[in-house]
C-alpha cells in the first residue's frame, strides 16, 4: 500500500466566503465541503457518479462533488445548496417551487436536484421539456416518481421570469 | 377510560376544517431544501471513530485464519473486531422462522458475498479503509448453491449446517375445497413465472453511530432507522442486554422503503465501541455495501400458479406454489414477504377458494430483506397474468373480465379465503373511472389501427389490493408473535396555550410531522405552524413502531386524535367548573369550550391551559391539572391467526385500477410506456398532496421492477449487479407522465376514515405493466414470464416468435 500524499493547501470560496485548508490530496471535494467545511447539506448518495445527489456548483458548473478531489478546486468558487436560500432565512424561488409542488419527499436528493436545475435556470431562463428532461436525466430520486419535480422546474421557470420581467420594468 | 375517536371528518371538533384533508403544504420541506435537516451522516459526536467494514470475495468458505496485526499497528486505527469478538460478545440475529440467524462477523465459514469477516475503527473513514487492505484472512473456498431448487436436493451444500437442510419453511395453505373447485370447473389455466430479485434502493444508504457505555453497559445508538423500538430489541437480543438498557434515536432519513437494513453494520460497530472503550463509533454504508451486502434485495421466485373458472367467466379458485429464495440466512425478514399475501390473497375478486404452497429456501446469496409491498407485488402480478390469460382464454375483455369477478361494494365488510377482511370498496367505479380516463374504447382502437401497421401495441388493465395498517397476526405463519401493533403521542398545551405534540417515530419522507400538525390545528383550532412535532428516543417515547406496512398515516391519526380527545375531556371539566355547570354542558368548537345553549359563555384553548397550569384554586378537587395527554393506538378487532393461518390481519383495504399502454421496439425489445392512467380508492384522504405523491413515487418503483431493475448473480453466486450502473434505478426519462383520478370510500373502522396508502402503486404497477406487456405480444403468440421485461429477454421473446 503506497503511503498517504501529504497535506496540501487549498483556497477556495463557497457560497461566497473564502476558505483556506490544508487537505490530503485524496479527499473528495464531498467529504471536505461536508467534513472539512461542515456544509452537510450536500448529500452522498452513490460515491460513483451516477446519483447526483452531491452536485455542487464549481465555477458556475454543476459537478459532482463525489468524483472531484477537493484540491482540484483550489482557486475555484463554489456554490452549494446552503448558498441558494438568503440569510434571512428567505427560500430561493426554485426552493419555493419544490415547496409548492411537493418536489420533495425524504430530501435526500433533493440539493442535488437544486443545483442542477440552478445551473440549468441559470444558463437557459425559459428551458424546453426536452432540456430540463437532459438535465434531470442526471439526477436520481426514489421518492416522488419525478412528475412534482418536473412541475417545480416550469414553475421556478416562471417565477424567475416574472421576477426578471418585474425589476426589468421602469417604476415598477 | 374509554376514548372515541373521530371516525368521520364531521366529527372533528371544528365547522370550519382547514387543514385535515385539505391539499397543505409539508412542514418538513424548509429544512430539506436549505441542507439543515440532520442526517445520520451529519452528526459528529466528541471523541467519534469511523467503522469500515471488511466483506467477503466468497459466496461459501470456511473462514481458516483473519490477521489483524498489521491493521492494528497503523496510525489512526483504535480498535478492530474479527468472528472471534462477534462470538464473544454477541448472539446469533433473531430471525423467523427460528434459527435461521447467524452472527453478525462471520466466525467459521462465510455464507455469502459481502458477508463481513472483520472491521476497523479509526480516527476517519480513509484511514478505516486503509486498514482493511492490512488485514490478510486465508479461505477454504466451499461449493457453492446459489439455485434454490438445488438447494432443495439432498446432495446440496449446507448453508447452515446445524439445521441440515436448506429449507426453511414449507407448507401448504388450503382455504376451502380446492380439488374440488378445480376438478368442476369449466376452465383451468396454469403458468409459470419468475420474479427476479429487486430492491428498496432510498437515495440515503444505512447508517448508525453507536455508543457502548463500558461502566453502564448502556447502548445508544443513533441511525436511520425505520422502526426504532424494533431496532433497539433486536440489539438487546443481540448483546443479551436489558432491553431498557438500549437506548435507539432514529435521525430523519433519506428513504426507506422496507429495505434500510443495517443491523450487522449496527453490530459491528456496537462491538467497536466496546473495543475502543465507549468511543462513538460511526459506520456508513456506501453504496456499493448496500447493494451486495445491504438491506437491498427482496423477492427472489418461483412461482406455479393456476386459476379455475366457470363457464360464465367467474372465478372460482386460486392455487399458487411459491418457491422463494431467501439467501443465506433469515435475518432480513424475507419470510413476511412470502407470508403477507395471505392479507390479500385472492385480490380484489371474489374468488371463494385458494390454495398457497410455500416454500422459503437458503443459498448463498444475501439474506432477503422487505421491500415496498413487502409480498403482494410480485403475488399480484401473477394473479393478474392468470387473469388475462384467462381473459384470452374465455375471449372476454380483460376489463369486462375483471369487472365479472370484483367483489361488489354491498358486500363489505368482506372476508376473504386466506382470512383477512376488507374494510369498504367501491371496486367497480374505480374501474369505471380509470378506464374513462383512459379512453379506454379509444385506446384499444388505436391498438388494432398500430398491429394493422405491425407494431407491437399493447393495453393493460389491472387491478390490486394495498393492505393497510399491518398487523404482527399476519406473520403468525412464519413464525412472527403477536397481535397489534401499538402507536402512542403525547399531546401537551403549556401555560400559554402553546401546543406541542411528542412521537417516536423519524421523519421519511411521507409527510407524517404535516399530517400531525394538520389533525391538532384543526382539533384545536390554532394555525397549523403553530403546532410542534417532535420527535423522542426510544427510552423517552410512547409505545411506537413508526412507518411500516402502509400503517402511519392512519395509526398517528388514531394516537394523535385519542390524545386529543383525553385533553379535550379534562379541559371540559375544568371549564364545567368555572362556568359553573356540568361537564356534559360544555362542547369544543372552533378551539373553544363554549356553554351549549349559552351563547358568549366560553372560554379559549389557552385561557383553560392557563388556568389549569397557573390557577390550582380554580380547578375541580379531583382534576388531573395537566393539559397533557398520551394515547396509544391499535387496530381494533384483531386476533391470532388460526392454524391455516387465517386472521383479520391489515385493518384497511385500498384498492386501485391501473390502465397501462405499451409499445415495445421489435430491434431492441425496449418497452415505452406512451399511456398510465391510475384511478385509486385509499378512503379519507388526509392530505392528498401527500397521497398523490406516494402514488407517483410508487409508480416510479413498480416501473422499475417491471422493466429495468434486477440483482443478477452467477452460478457461483458472484452478484454481477454492484453500482448504479448495473442496479437501473429508474430516472425522470424512464417514468412515465401519469394521469390520476380518485375514488374515495371512507373506512368504516378507522380514525377519519382513511386507509393505508404509504405503499401504493407498487402493489399494481409491475401487474399492470406486465399486462399490457402481454397484451402486446398477443399477435405473437408469446407470453413474458419474467420479471423485470428487460430489453434482452422481450427482444429474444420476439426473435423467437419471428423466426
Amino acid at each position: 500500500m503506497p503511503e498517504v500524499a501529504a497535506a496540501r493547501k487549498i483556497r477556495l470560496k463557497v457560497n461566497g466566503v473564502a476558505h483556506e485548508a490544508l487537505v490530503e490530496p485524496r479527499t473528495t471535494l464531498a467529504d471536505f465541503l461536508r467534513g472539512g467545511l461542515a456544509l452537510t447539506g450536500t448529500h452522498v448518495g452513490c460515491e460513483h457518479g451516477v446519483c447526483g445527489a452531491c452536485a455542487v456548483l464549481v465555477d458556475g458548473t454543476a459537478v459532482r462533488s463525489c468524483l472531484m478531489l477537493a484540491v482540484q478546486a483550489d482557486g475555484a468558487e463554489l456554490m452549494t445548496v446552503e448558498g441558494l436560500a438568503e440569510s434571512d432565512g428567505k427560500l430561493h424561488p426554485i426552493q419555493e417551487a419544490f415547496v409548492e409542488e411537493h418536489g420533495l419527499q425524504c430530501g435526500f436528493c433533493t440539493p442535488g436536484f437544486l443545483i442542477a436545475i440552478y445551473e440549468l435556470l441559470e444558463s437557459d431562463p425559459s428551458p424546453s421539456e426536452e432540456a430540463i428532461r437532459d438535465v434531470l436525466g442526471g439526477q436520481m430520486c426514489r421518492c416522488t416518481g419525478y412528475q412534482s419535480i418536473l412541475r417545480a422546474v416550469h414553475s421556478a421557470a416562471a417565477k424567475l421570469g416574472a421576477a426578471r420581467s418585474a425589476s426589468a420594468t421602469p417604476g415598477a | 377510560m374509554a376514548v372515541e375517536i373521530p371516525k368521520r371528518l364531521e366529527d372533528l371538533p371544528t365547522s370550519a376544517r382547514r387543514w385535515v384533508g385539505r391539499h397543505v403544504q409539508r412542514r418538513e420541506d424548509a429544512a430539506l431544501l436549505t441542507g439543515r435537516t440532520e442526517f445520520i451522516d451529519d452528526v459528529v459526536l466528541p471523541r467519534m471513530l469511523h467503522c469500515a467494514i471488511l466483506r467477503s470475495p466468497f459466496a461459501h468458505a470456511r473462514v481458516v485464519k483473519v490477521d489483524t496485526r498489521e491493521a492494528e499497528s497503523l496510525p489512526g486505527v483504535v480498535a478492530v473486531v474479527t468472528g472471534e469478538d462477534a462470538l464473544r460478545w454477541s448472539h446469533p440475529a433473531i430471525t423467523a422462522p427460528d434459527g435461521w440467524g447467524t452472527h453478525c462477523i462471520a466466525a467459521q465459514k462465510v455464507r455469502y458475498v459481502g458477508e463481513p469477516v472483520a472491521a476497523v475503527a479509526a480516527t476517519s473513514r480513509y484511514e478505516a479503509e486503509d486498514a482493511l487492505e492490512r488485514i490478510t484472512v486465508d479461505y477454504d473456498p466451499l461449493e457453492v448453491v446459489a439455485d434454490p431448487f438445488r438447494a432443495m436436493e439432498e446432495s446440496s451444500p449446507l448453508v447452515i449446517e446445524e439445521k441440515g437442510t436448506n429449507v426453511m419453511l414449507q407448507r401448504v395453505f388450503t382455504w376451502g375445497e380446492v380439488d374440488r373447485a378445480f376438478a368442476d370447473a369449466a376452465h383451468v389455466f396454469t403458468e409459470k413465472f419468475r420474479w427476479n430479485r429487486v430492491g428498496a434502493n432510498p437515495t440515503e444508504t444505512f447508517g448508525a453511530v453507536c455508543e457502548w457505555d463500558p461502566m453502564s453497559l448502556d447502548l445508544t445508538v443513533r441511525g436511520s432507522i425505520q422502526s426504532a423500538s424494533h431496532f433497539g430489541l433486536g440489539r438487546a437480543a443481540t448483546f443479551g442486554l436489558p432491553s431498557n438498557k438500549v437506548n435507539v434515536k432514529s435521525h430523519p432519513h433519506g428513504g426507506s422503503f422496507g429495505g434500510k437494513g443495517g443491523t450487522r453494520g449496527t453490530d459491528i460497530a456496537c462491538m467497536l465501541s466496546r473495543k475502543a472503550g465507549g468511543r462513538p463509533v460511526k459506520w456508513i454504508e456506501d453504496r456499493m455495501e448496500y447493494l451486495v451486502s445491504g438491506g437491498s434485495q427482496a423477492w427472489d421466485r418461483h412461482y406455479i400458479a393456476s386459476i379455475a373458472v366457470d363457464g360464465d367467466g367467474r372465478v372460482t379458485g386460486l392455487d399458487v406454489k411459491l418457491v422463494d429464495d431467501l439467501g443465506a440466512t433469515g435475518e432480513g425478514y424475507g419470510a413476511i414477504s412470502a407470508a403477507k399475501p395471505l392479507a390479500a390473497f385472492t385480490g380484489p375478486y371474489t374468488i371463494p377458494v385458494a390454495r398457497y404452497d410455500l416454500t422459503l429456501v437458503a443459498t448463498n446469496k444475501l439474506p432477503a430483506s422487505p421491500y415496498r409491498g413487502m409480498g403482494p407485488p410480485p403475488h399480484f402480478f401473477v394473479l393478474e397474468q392468470l387473469m388475462d390469460i384467462a381473459a384470452r382464454g374465455l375471449d372476454i375483455d380483460p376489463a369486462e373480465f375483471r369487472r365479472r369477478n370484483f367483489i361488489p361494494s354491498d358486500r363489505f365488510p368482506y372476508t376473504i379465503p386466506s382470512g383477512n377482511e376488507y374494510d369498504s370498496g367501491s371496486y367497480e367505479e374505480v374501474l369505471d373511472k380509470a378506464l374513462d380516463l383512459a379512453g379506454y374504447a379509444e385506446l384499444r382502437r388505436q391498438q388494432a389501427a398500430a398491429r394493422e401497421q405491425g407494431r407491437i401495441v399493447g393495453i393493460g388493465v389491472a387491478s390490486a389490493i394495498e393492505p393497510g395498517v399491518f398487523d404482527w397476526n399476519a406473520y403468525a405463519v412464519v413464525g412472527m408473535q403477536g397481535t397489534g401493533v401499538p402507536e402512542g403521542a403525547t399531546v401537551s398545551i403549556d401555560v400559554l396555550g402553546m401546543i406541542t405534540v411528542r412521537v417516536g417515530f423519524a421523519m421519511e419522507g411521507q409527510g407524517q410531522y404535516t399530517l400531525v400538525s394538520q389533525l391538532v390545528a384543526d382539533y384545536f383550532g390554532v394555525e397549523m405552524d403553530a403546532v410542534r412535532v417532535v420527535q423522542l428516543d426510544t427510552q423517552s417515547a410512547p409505545p411506537s413502531f413508526g412507518p411500516g406496512g402502509s400503517r402511519l398515516g392512519v395509526a398517528i391519526t388514531g394516537a394523535v386524535l385519542g390524545a386529543c380527545e383525553r385533553i379535550r375531556e379534562k379541559m371540559c371539566a375544568v371549564t364545567a367548573r368555572l362556568m359553573q355547570t356540568e361537564p356534559a354542558n360544555i362542547e369544543l368548537r372552533d378551539g373553544k369550550f363554549t356553554v351549549k345553549g349559552m351563547p358568549g359563555a366560553e372560554m379559549s384553548v389557552p385561557e383553560v391551559a392557563g388556568t389549569m397550569l397557573a390557577r390550582s384554586d380554580l380547578l375541580p378537587p379531583d382534576v388531573d391539572p395537566r393539559p397533557e395527554a398520551t394515547h396509544v393506538w391499535t387496530a381494533p378487532g384483531r386476533a391470532p391467526a388460526d392454524e391455516e393461518g387465517r386472521a383479520k390481519s391489515y385493518l384497511t383495504a385500498a384498492q386501485a385500477v391501473h390502465v397501462v399502454g405499451v409499445e415495445i421496439d421489435p430491434d431492441t425489445g425496449f418497452v415505452e410506456i406512451f399511456k398510465y392512467v391510475v384511478c385509486d380508492d385509499c378512503g379519507t384522504r388526509l392530505n392528498p398532496a401527500v397521497v398523490e405523491g406516494q402514488t407517483e413515487g410508487s409508480v416510479a418503483q413498480g416501473v422499475g421492477v417491471a422493466l429495468y431493475e434486477e440483482y443478477v448473480y452467477d452460478e457461483e453466486a458472484q452478484p454481477l449487479t454492484t453500482t448504479f450502473m448495473d442496479y437501473l434505478i429508474p430516472t425522470v426519462n424512464e417514468v412515465p407522465a401519469m394521469e390520476k383520478v380518485a375514488v374515495v370510500t371512507p373506512s368504516p373502522f378507522t380514525p377519519l376514515g382513511a386507509k393505508g396508502c404509504g405503499e401504493g402503486a407498487i402493489h399494481t404497477t409491475p401487474a399492470a405493466v406486465m399486462c399490457a406487456v402481454n397484451d402486446a405480444l398477443v399477435p405473437l403468440g408469446v407470453l413474458a414470464r419474467e420479471v423485470p421485461a428487460a430489453p434482452k429477454r422481450l427482444w429474444k421473446l420476439i426473435r423467437a416468435a419471428r423466426d
